[in-house]
């Protein structure tokens, strides 16, 4: 039997359950054993221990109005509510909720693509999009526009971004790619940002911002309200793509090479995300993955630009990987490797070994995700201070041999941790993670990003001026939602009811 | 329920016995036999890079089932065939392939109200050329892969059989073990799986309810 919400009784709960029906229709009220493990994290650094979160139920609404029920019945219970959109983020915690008994508000079925723009490049989405239904839709309309794709492709388009996940391709800042939202206020009310709030407002997915403070970012990685619609812009489908690598020979030539990336990336002559990898040997010390996107001339001229730059640093070598001109008959697809830069959703990390159940490390992993500078400097102390972190928490190989550019002007150093199932392993594994989030903190670092499991512990480290940014926004929680019915502790922001559970974590 | 690890150890003492089937461990008292009626597979998917996947394909083929070669990325499948399928009518579908084309295609079918209904991990231990096939599912179904598969270095074309066997009726799950001779030793992965992706209850998103739980999410419970 599924656990309780906490303080919520089995009688409490059961009409809780009925009302949810009510609301949404009881076929779409889920509260069975088979119902719950749907919405386990599959990837659970807790995988059927005590501390691993279970919620008590799930509801699926299929309207926004619907969204207002749920909400306000939930507050009349005070029962918390845990938002996904398809729940697909493996490796950050998946459909799975942060406390056992929370219900989760699984917004699937609200799955329409509301518009597409070709003319002015956007789209508005509901929380169930996938990028695969976005695409499909633009693909089977023949517009020509072209997404900016996480890896794999099968996340929600409005999830990915409200996690601030990074996209590959030009745009790469996914959030910073939207424009405008429609969210569900703590009390049930209904509110649209940026222009959306002016009444037949014809210029939404247009421009953002609208007038008076912006709030957009107030719904991103917190539990201010669900967010049902969210206006994304798109990129107009290319002429070409050139895929490229560089090499350095040396590790002194980082800061140079480092450096370069940064000024052709924050110059807009390659500003789509990039992967710059260290082996650690004496066949190229540094290698970068650049991508040109644009009309081939233009592409061209700025492949050569690049490599005018590159060529200050000694003994650099230059490849080129692949050059691909849109659009692309279904034959060409099938032949590329990584399709997600091509804005082609796909599933392809599953078959490369992303999801291993060979011995002995076949239940998944989670993600350390430190942001760092991009400069050279800043790569080497990484490398250094993660180097030692990982004899210290006994964790096996070096530390990171890689960096992937994040937004403009900072670097992230993925690493993943592999689940365990046996309890000590995965003990000593939760325990490694947590000592990496407390030594990047040390060196001035957070994380972008956390498994939900981790996630107070990740804002743990934001702890400036006695966690001033805390306060603010459990100020703000207070404010908007007094029962704290909205992801208790979701991103370490907890209502003022449920305060001591965070002191008790502590 | 034993854990995977016990049942494992479970196996690993019945090993005294080499090359032999270890039995069917029986279904729980009170359940009903399920029905003899298979499900209708709509396709089965195999992995063209391996033997033992494309020997499934072709006994598949042969039995008169539609097949679909992956190489072992699920998305054209899923995107140009099951999800196109799917929207009009949940379908059955069976395989063989790698773990990670099983994760997809099971966590994809749950939002069509399919579930994973068998499941056999296939071990493949190059040094000793033997493969272990630790298998879960409908009781019966089990009983025919003992039948099918006992001693049979070609497993993959009994294993055919075996999937074309799943009943459509739901079943609690019961547990097998079989240990024999593997060919194509060099050739095939040290891990595949096998496993029937079947309908369970209403046609729609996140159905569910009842006795038996998608194998893949009760990995960690052999």
């Amino acid at each position: 039997m599924p656990p309780l919400p906490p303080g919520v009784t089995a009688q409490q709960f059961s009409n809780a359950l009925r009302e949810f029906g009510s609301a949404v229709g009881p076929e779409w009220v889920l509260s069975t054993d088979e119902d719950i493990r749907t919405y386990r994290d599959a990837f659970s650094p807790f995988w059927e221990e005590a501390e691993e979160p279970i919620p008590s139920a799930a509801v699926g609404p299929n309207t926004v109005e619907q969204v207002q029920q749920v909400v306000r019945i939930a507050n009349k219970y005070r029962i918390p509510l845990w938002a996904v959109s398809t729940g697909r983020n493996l490796g950050y915690g998946g459909a799975a909720p942060l406390n056992s008994g929370t219900i989760v508000l699984d917004l699937k079925r609200m799955n329409r693509v509301l518009e597409v723009s070709e003319e002015n490049a956007y789209a508005l989405v509901e929380p169930g999009v996938s990028f695969f239904d976005l695409y499909r839709d633009i693909q089977e309309r023949g517009l020509k526009l072209m997404l900016d794709l996480p890896q794999p492709g099968w996340g929600s388009v409005m999830g990915h971004a409200l996690d601030r996940g990074v996209g590959q391709g030009p745009y790469e800042d996914r959030f910073g790619a939207h424009c405008g939202m429609e969210v569900v206020l703590p009390s049930g009310e209904v509110m649209r940002t940026g222009m959306g709030a002016v009444p037949g407002a014809k210029s939404w997915q247009h421009n953002p911002y609208g007038f008076g403070p912006f709030v957009d970012g107030m719904f991103a990685q917190s539990n201010f309200g669900v967010v049902t619609k969210m206006g994304f812009h798109l990129l107009p489908e290319p002429e070409a793509l050139r895929l490229v690598t560089v090499t350095a020979p040396r590790r002194d030539d980082v800061v140079p090479f480092v450096n370069t990336v940064g000024y052709l990336k924050n110059a807009g002559i390659c500003p789509a995300s990039f992967g710059i990898r260290s082996p650690r040997n004496d066949t190229g010390y540094w290698s970068a993955s650049l991508k040109f996107y644009g009309p081939l001339k233009v592409i061209d001229a700025q492949w050569e630009h690049a490599q005018e730059k590159f060529s200050a640093i000694a003994g650099v070598r230059f490849q080129e990987d692949a050059l691909y001109r849109f659009p692309l008959s279904p034959d060409a697809i099938d032949g590329i490797p990584n399709k997600n830069v091509l804005g082609i959703p796909d599933l392809a990390a599953f078959g490369q070994g992303f999801v291993r159940d060979g011995r002995p490390h076949g239940y998944g992993h989670y993600f350390f995700a430190p942001i760092i500078p991009m400069t050279g400097e800043a790569m080497l102390e990484a490398q250094d201070v993660f180097e030692q972190a990982f004899k210290q928490l006994e964790l096996p190989g070096r530390g990171p041999v890689g960096f992937t550019g994040w937004q403009r002007r900072s670097l992230i150093s993925l690493i993943s941790l592999p689940v365990e199932h046996d309890t000590g392993k995965a003990q000593k594994n939760r325990e490694a993670f947590r000592g990496l989030m407390r030594i990047a903190g040390e060196h001035g670092w957070g994380v972008y990003r956390a498994p939900v499991v981790f996630m107070p512990d990740a804002m743990e480290v934001y702890s400036y001026n006695n966690h001033a940014l805390r306060r603010f926004h459990e100020t703000v929680k207070d404010a908007l939602d007094p029962n704290g019915i909205l992801a208790p502790g979701k991103c370490g922001i907890w209502p003022r009811r449920l305060r001591e559970a965070r002191e008790a974590r502590a | 329920m034993a854990s995977r690890r016990e049942f494992l150890q479970l196996a690993l003492a019945a090993s005294a016995v080499p090359l032999a089937a270890r039995g069917v461990l029986a279904a729980p008292a009170g359940w009903a036999d399920e029905s003899t009626a298979p499900t209708p597979l709509y396709a089965v998917v195999f992995d063209e890079r391996y033997p033992a996947s494309r020997a499934f394909a072709g006994e598949a083929k042969r039995l008169g089932l539609s097949t679909r070669g992956i190489g072992g990325d699920v998305t054209r499948l899923w995107f140009d065939d099951l999800d196109r399928r799917w929207r009009q009518e949940p379908a059955a579908i069976a395989g063989l392939t790698t773990y990670g084309a099983l994760f997809c295609l099971d966590v994809l079918a749950r939002d069509y109200g399919m579930r994973t209904r068998f499941r056999a991990d296939h071990y493949l231990d190059r040094a000793a050329g033997r493969v272990e096939h630790v298998m879960a599912g409908p009781a019966a179904l089990l009983r025919d892969a003992d039948t099918l598969m006992r001693g049979q270095a070609a497993w993959g074309r009994g294993l055919a059989r075996v999937v074309t066997r799943h009943p459509a009726s739901p079943a609690p799950a019961t547990r097998l073990t079989l240990v024999a001779r593997a060919e194509h030793t060099g050739e095939d992965p040290a891990h595949l799986v096998s496993w029937v992706i079947s309908p369970w209850g209403p046609p729609a998103w996140a159905a569910g309810g009842g006795p038996e739980s998608s194998l893949v999410g009760e990995r960690a419970k052999f």
